[in-house]
């Protein structure tokens, strides 16, 4: 969105407060959604469950072209569409409700430095191993892409997604990476992430923050998604702190409140 | 450890020992680990690559990125870390994640891709230090490059125009900026006295962009009111790279004692010149005598007396 439209947008924001019918958007959660999208949505939901707003999840096939950035999430608040967990927590800000406003000006640094470490690290990690690994291509992410779509739509959707992917993957200097070195680089992100956390409950002490909801998003999703081998699950679980850093905020968060979250079975 | 390490990069200018951030950032880490570096400016003979600059060659390897350079030095045991605690070094990686995603794209698109500083500025810069006829073909590659980057991580598929982005990338260089601003405060290093990796990094991105000298300037002056980040380049500049660029540096430092020796000396004697002038100058019949007829002075004459003293 353009910058006139963003202070538009959070002018209308503020005027209303948040309704019951408030709805999220995702791709189909059996058959169609990938790693990486379900990782970003868990994230967006962990945040609207930590700040107490009620959101409805619907699944759609075509989320991505309905969403107005064309990454999913995208939440449906009133009369307003609004996606990707950054443009969200501004949102959500502008209606009144905030989980960072405790912070002083050098935690909200390093909040705001580690949420961009894992969006660069887990997050495009997880994009290279759907998209550029030949085998999980294979098996599972050309099938689970097109799936909603017929012959032959869902391969060319499969195949434009995937030489986008790739696009991006070399313009940022990962083109070149073997898929070691990608594990080694979620290894030292995790390490980073754990060290960071140490033996404190939530990564800011006693609140959880956005940075709490990015990372249990990703990580949950990487411990329950199966994928062709279990390396990626694997690296994280090296880090004790982590998994019960996920456990907790699950049991807080989703078990308490009637929801549980299933884990992805590949085909 | 005692294998010569070569580094090839782009040259200096404005100050700076080298222009191009990531050559930079090797440069700098080098200089706060004391890794011995024999640098290489890349000019316009065919010597050498030009790909993939920054480029270190040792004996046995060549490594290319500034990641790879840097975890190369530690393995050689030149470790800027070695200081850091835990939560420290994953700090240090979140940093350096923020400057990549925020700061960078900004940066480029100062270089690169906006068209009064790319041409009048960044082109015959390049230009100038690679042969003909590559240097027809090659600053076109890296300012498309620069746009492919910044439009593949910013824009918005699938019609990725540059004018939405623009005002998005310089926003958040301008809220990187000023997160880097509140986390240095007065301090002189990030973490503490002494300059770390990400010190090396923050300094490579950050001292093109204020000393480069651009038409169009906009993100230099938002960097130019964050007075302790210029502060932080000025101090790393000064202690770390202004006697390199001479020459040899203890012999630097010893022309520099020499010559505040030679001003002290000469500022000693002129006020020894000053002080003989005073007491001349007091000693001159021209004065009215001192030596009263009376030896008691009464305290009007006193008074009087005193006042004659001090007049010139």
């Amino acid at each position: 969105m353009s910058l006139v439209a963003e202070a538009f947008v959070s002018q209308i924001a503020a005027a209303e407060p948040w309704p019951e019918n408030a709805t999220l958007y995702q791709q189909l959660k059996g058959e169609q959604i990938l790693l990486s999208d379900n990782a970003a949505s868990l994230a967006v939901q962990a945040f609207l469950q930590m700040c107490n707003l009620p959101i409805k999840v619907v699944c759609r096939a075509n989320a991505e072209y309905m969403s107005p950035s064309g990454k999913v999430p995208f939440i449906h608040v009133g009369n307003q569409v609004v996606s990707e967990l950054g443009p969200i927590v501004q949102f959500v800000k502008a209606k009144g409700h905030s989980l960072s406003d405790g912070l002083d000006e050098v935690q909200k640094a390093e909040m705001k430095a580690y949420m961009e470490l894992v969006n660069n690290m887990l997050l495009t990690a997880e994009l290279y191993l759907q998209w550029c690994d030949e085998t999980t291509v294979g098996e599972i992410t050309h099938a689970r892409y097109g799936s909603p779509y017929p012959w032959p739509l869902n391969h060319i959707l499969a195949y434009q997604k995937q030489w986008e992917v790739k696009r991006k993957m070399k313009a940022i200097g990962w083109g070149n990476k073997t898929l070691d070195q990608v594990l080694e680089d979620v290894d030292q992100c995790c390490q980073a992430l754990s060290q960071r956390l140490g033996t404190q409950p939530y990564f800011f002490n006693k609140q959880p923050t956005e940075l709490d909801a990015l990372v249990f998003g990703h990580l949950y999703t990487i411990l329950t998604t199966q994928l062709t081998n279990d390396e990626l699950s694997e690296k994280v679980k090296n880090y004790s702190n982590l998994l019960a850093f996920c456990r907790r905020i699950e049991q807080h968060y989703f078990e308490d409140r009637g929801k549980g979250s299933s884990s992805i079975r590949s085909s | 450890m005692a294998a010569p390490l070569e580094l090839t990069c782009w040259g200096g200018g404005w100050g700076l020992p080298s222009v191009h951030s990531e050559s930079l950032v090797v440069m700098a880490y080098a200089k706060f680990s004391g890794a011995p570096l024999k640098v290489n400016v890349i000019d316009n003979t065919w010597r050498g690559s030009r790909g993939d600059v920054p480029i270190l060659t040792t004996e046995d390897n060549i490594v290319s990125q500034p990641a790879k350079i840097l975890n190369f030095l530690r393995k050689q045991k030149y470790n800027a870390d070695y200081e850091l605690s835990a939560k420290q070094g994953a700090d240090t990686l979140a940093y350096i994640a923020l400057i990549e995603e925020k700061l960078l794209p900004a940066v480029l698109h100062t270089f690169w891709v906006e068209s009064d500083n790319y041409f009048t500025v960044t082109k015959p810069w390049f230009a100038s230090r690679i042969p003909f006829p590559l240097s027809l073909i090659l600053p076109g590659r890296m300012s498309k490059g620069a746009l492919n980057r910044i439009l593949l991580t910013r824009g918005e598929p699938p019609l990725y125009h540059l004018r939405e982005v623009e005002a998005q990338i310089y926003r958040d260089a301008k809220e990187c900026l000023n997160l880097l601003s509140n986390r240095l405060g007065t301090s002189q290093f990030f973490f503490g006295d002494t300059p770390s990796t990400l010190d090396a990094y923050v300094f490579g991105f950050l001292a093109p962009l204020y000393k480069v000298r651009f038409p169009k300037v906009q993100l230099q002056k938002h960097l130019k009111q964050l007075s302790n980040l210029c502060r932080f380049c000025d101090d790393i500049l000064n202690s770390y790279f202004r006697l390199s660029l001479g020459g040899i540096s203890p012999a630097g430092q010893e022309t520099v004692d020499a010559n505040l020796q030679k001003l002290t000396q000469l500022v000693n004697k002129e006020s020894n010149l000053i002080e003989k002038m005073d007491d001349n100058l007091r000693q001159s019949p021209q004065l009215p005598p001192r030596k009263l007829p009376t030896l008691k002075l009464t305290p009007a004459e006193e008074e009087s007396h005193s006042l004659q003293r001090l007049s010139p």
